[in-house]
């Protein structure tokens, strides 16, 4: 039987990481991806002569050239900072209610203040100290917060992490009513609710804060080439590294003895042995389907009857034989809905009926290579719930998905009435396609719902199983920046507890 | 938590914990959902079918339609017309694959056709012709491809040119048109060397003199002596002649490369812009040599060196698309396909070079860190792959 340190299972993105960081920390790894491809969400695929970016939208966390934030060292110790290439977007977001609001707000702090004093004056004061909490919420949620945190401190918690106190944990609708009173104005600063499909009515204010505050602070990119990009370098580096990857090859199961992980069955019947397994797969697929355990650890099982399903999507891409200019595309992102109610939009995430809005991505606005020359790469996305989906037969369910995908252009062509018209390649997926690809239940993108009881203040570590590890959206923040992080965190406590068992073995 | 817990300091923290044990007392521990992911996804992509030939039907002289249904008799999964399945074989010791477009109606689930033709130097085709009998079983991918009408921006207005087993999927089109009733028109120009080999013939001229929003124009390439029927090559005037006004039609093409090649530059020189037009994926190229920048001084019957990193290696040609050497010599790569397209047969390129045609689909940063899809990747010298 072959014999791994390490076996990772998966090749998300936080499995990429945890695989990388494991092999270059000198831990023997084994990766395994049921698919052809690593990246789970960060991968592209192609159509004709366009190729697409599958779920990056904007990634954060990276900061300028001159004034580099923190995945910039990060990627550099995963040894994939010169694999790849970052274009910057220009703006956050464009927020459009046909009718009724149209605003572009920019990837500048300073300068989405001016935009909204200027747009409310009678709030310019609130605007300042909103900005204000917002910059302070995300530098203690980053800085301050896990020490104290972590040391368990009242003390500590009252003079590091005052703003965190009295804003970062309570819903993010209520911080908002308490400084503004015009509700459009709320709307434009919640708009990043609808990245996460958490209501501001159940989403921790530092969630939002963070958001707006680190996009706007270190610049929303793209990758060069797609996520695609950086999921292949990460391998590159693994196999530099000496690291062993195997494609198509599903795991079947994690094997465990006197309560401890030994290794794992694969796809074909071959059994490798191991010391520790990394599951980049959902907890709810390694516990429940997985390990070789009649039942999952009762302190696993309690932590799930906590935890409610998250969202899916559902995604149009499109080809389009235009140019954004043609199309009228100004800035990369855009936010189109009919109604900005809150409640409304989150209700119908969870129904087939028309969705109330969608977000638009384009491409190729920033980077011209994301599409052919004259073309556009344009992706339109509506968050929506599996569960309905999964009542959909499988006989009506291409028919299904077109007849909802026409529905999202519907709407996003009274912003942009050219989509239609120019479509040369186009590619649906639903929350199943989802599901297919990235074997969650409920087509789940970011794990489990992100309300505030998901949070990790509220939560343990799944490390029920000695050996066992979860990295992924479901036991973190969903998006590429958590899920990179989550990967290597998680590489980084395996690495000590492999040391550690091989200095007691000496 | 307890009462020391100093997190409680956090507004609206003890107010999430509270509704996270509230949470905790009427949610589930999800073991109700055991595998509900495999059992949902595998209804619409199973990896694998596994299938028994119930009929097989002689067609023409060069063709014929194995009419397979699935192994357990339950129904098989759903199908967008047009779509392909890849039919696992073992030849003489050897595992391969082909993908054939599903000729029979999606309407109904109890069975799949294959329409297999006679392929000149054929290896798969000359065995599913001559030696495949009633009850034997395969294994195959499920259902696949993105040449499909697509009710997105296709429009109601279709035009089928098909080149002999190219009529495999426009069957299945047009049968999926009028057993839904859809409101489509569908214009199939048929192209066929030899009155007697026509797949289809009676069956679809049948079907037009039912329907009137199906036209049927065949053509004969290599007519008989006083034959009375349309005849010799689809040119400009022609297919100007059977199309008239180009409007905003959707153009599928399906048939021999050559075919393919020449009616997408045929509907170019007509104003058919190209978004308009779907091309069916036909395999490896035959004369990749011919290509752009096909290395200078490489022959497509030199011989070259396979390592298979960690596992062995072998000689091969040229100018054998690397999937079909590995497969000679008893390495598996998953595939579908084997066109360039669907990437399932994507392996990693360690030392050496190989000529990827215009057929491979790769993504920009397949080149950037060497993975080729071994379909229709040609070695040009001695190579090694990870597999």
């Amino acid at each position: 039987m072959k014999h791994y340190d390490a076996v990772v299972i998966g090749a998300g993105n936080a499995g990429l990481t945890a695989a990388t960081a494991l092999q270059r920390g000198g831990s023997r790894t084994l990766l395994v991806e049921r698919h052809n491809i690593p990246g789970g969400c960060a991968t592209s695929f192609v159509r004709g002569n366009f190729e697409f970016e599958v779920a990056l939208h904007q990634l954060s966390g990276l900061g300028t050239e001159e004034k580099p934030f923190v995945m910039r060292r990060f990627f550099e110790q995963l040894g994939v900072m010169d694999k790849v290439e970052f274009i910057q977007e220009h703006a956050l977001y464009r927020l459009v209610v046909p009718g009724e609001l149209d605003v572009t707000l920019p990837a500048s702090w300073s300068g989405i203040r001016r935009l909204l004093q200027s747009m409310y004056p009678a709030e310019s004061e609130a605007i300042e100290r909103f900005m204000l909490v917002c910059e302070k919420v995300t530098l203690e949620s980053f800085m301050t917060l896990p020490q104290a945190s972590r040391a368990n401190s009242e003390a500590m918690l009252r003079s590091m992490c005052p703003y965190y106190l009295q804003y970062g944990f309570r819903p993010a609708r209520e911080v908002l009513d308490e400084f503004f009173a015009d509700a459009r104005l709320k709307n434009i600063l919640a708009t990043y609710w609808l990245y996460l499909g958490v209501a501001p009515s159940m989403l921790p204010f530092a969630d939002l804060a963070t958001m707006l505050y680190a996009y706007a602070v270190f610049k929303p990119w793209h990758i060069k080439g797609g996520s695609q990009a950086m999921s292949s370098a990460l391998v590159e580096s693994f196999l530099e590294a000496g690291g062993e990857v195997r494609f198509n090859c599903g795991v079947e199961q994690i094997h465990t003895a006197d309560g401890r992980i030994r290794g794992v069955s694969l796809e074909g019947g071959e059994r490798i042995a191991c010391d520790a397994v990394v599951s980049n797969a959902s907890p709810l697929i390694t516990f429940n389907e997985l390990l070789d355990l009649e039942r999952p650890p009762a302190k696993i099982r309690q932590d799930f009857k906590s935890r409610r399903m998250g969202t899916s999507a559902f995604v149009i891409y499109l080809g389009l034989d235009c140019t954004p200019g043609e199309l009228g595309v100004t800035s990369a992102s855009s936010f189109i809905y009919e109604t900005l109610d809150e409640e409304q939009i989150h209700a119908r995430m969870g129904s087939l009926e028309p969705p109330l809005g969608g977000m638009l991505t384009c491409y190729n606005l920033e980077d011209p290579s994301a599409a052919p020359a004259g073309k556009s790469q344009v992706v339109l996305v509506c968050l929506q719930y599996g569960e309905v989906w999964k009542s959909v037969s499988p006989d009506r369910y291409a028919q299904t998905k077109y007849e909802f995908a026409e529905k999202l252009i519907a709407v996003i062509e009274k912003v942009y009435p050219k989509v239609r018209q120019y479509i040369e390649e186009v590619e649906v997926a639903t929350p199943l396609t989802m599901m297919r690809y990235l074997n969650t239940p409920g087509g789940a993108i970011y794990g489990f719902q992100q309300s505030a009881q998901d949070s990790a203040l509220l939560r343990e570590r799944l490390d029920a199983v000695p050996g066992l590890y979860m990295a992924g959206a479901w036991t973190t923040m969903g998006g590429f920046q958590p899920t990179y992080m989550a990967g290597e965190s998680t590489a980084r406590a395996v690495l000590k507890q492999l040391k550690a068992r091989k200095s007691e073995h000496v | 938590m307890s009462e020391q817990n100093a997190l409680n300091l956090i507004a609206g923290y003890p107010e999430a914990a509270a509704a996270k044990l509230a949470l905790e007392q009427n949610g589930s521990d999800f073991q109700e959902v055991r595998g509900e992911v495999g059992s949902t996804v595998v209804q619409l992509h199973p990896k694998r079918l596994a299938l028994r030939v119930a009929t097989i039907i002689e067609d023409t002289p060069s063709t014929r339609t194995l009419r397979l249904v699935a192994a357990d008799g339950q129904a098989l999964p759903p199908f967008q017309a047009g779509q392909y399945i890849n039919l696992f074989v073992e030849i003489d010791g050897v595992h391969t694959a082909r993908p054939y477009a599903i000729s029979s109606s999606p309407v109904q689930r109890m069975h799949y056709d294959l329409t297999v033709k006679r392929a000149r130097g054929g290896f798969v085709s000359h065995y599913l012709l001559d030696h495949v009998e009633v009850g034997q079983g395969f294994s195959s991918s499920g259902p696949m491809g993105t040449f499909h009408h697509n009710p997105l921006f296709h429009g109601d207005d279709l035009v089928f040119l098909a080149g002999g087993s190219g009529a495999a999927p426009a069957r299945s089109i047009l049968l999926n048109i009028f057993d839904r009733g859809l409101p489509q028109r569908l214009h199939m120009i048929y192209l066929n060397s030899h009155v007697d080999d026509v797949i289809f013939a009676d069956e679809l001229r049948e079907l037009a003199r039912r329907h009137e929003h199906f036209t049927l124009s065949e053509v004969i390439s290599r007519p008989p002596a006083g034959y009375a029927g349309r005849s010799g090559r689809l040119n400009r005037s022609m297919l100007q002649e059977l199309l008239g006004e180009i409007g905003n039609r959707m153009f599928y093409i399906c048939g021999p490369t050559s075919f393919n090649d020449s009616c997408i530059s045929l509907l170019g020189e007509l104003g058919v812009a190209r978004r308009r037009i779907r091309v069916e994926a036909n395999g490896a190229p035959k004369a990749p040599d011919e290509q752009h920048g096909w290395p200078e001084g490489v022959s497509l019957d030199d011989e070259v060196q396979i390592t298979v990193q960690g596992r062995g290696r072998f000689r091969s040609k040229v100018g054998e698309p690397l999937l079909n050497a590995l497969e000679r010599n008893g390495y598996f790569a998953e595939n579908a396909c084997r066109s360039g397209e669907c990437s399932l047969c994507r392996v990693k390129l360690v030392a050496g070079s190989v000529f990827n045609p215009q057929e491979a689909r790769l993504r920009t940063s397949d080149r950037d860190f060497g993975w080729i899809y071994s379909c229709v990747a040609f070695p040009t010298g001695d190579i090694e792959v990870l597999l």
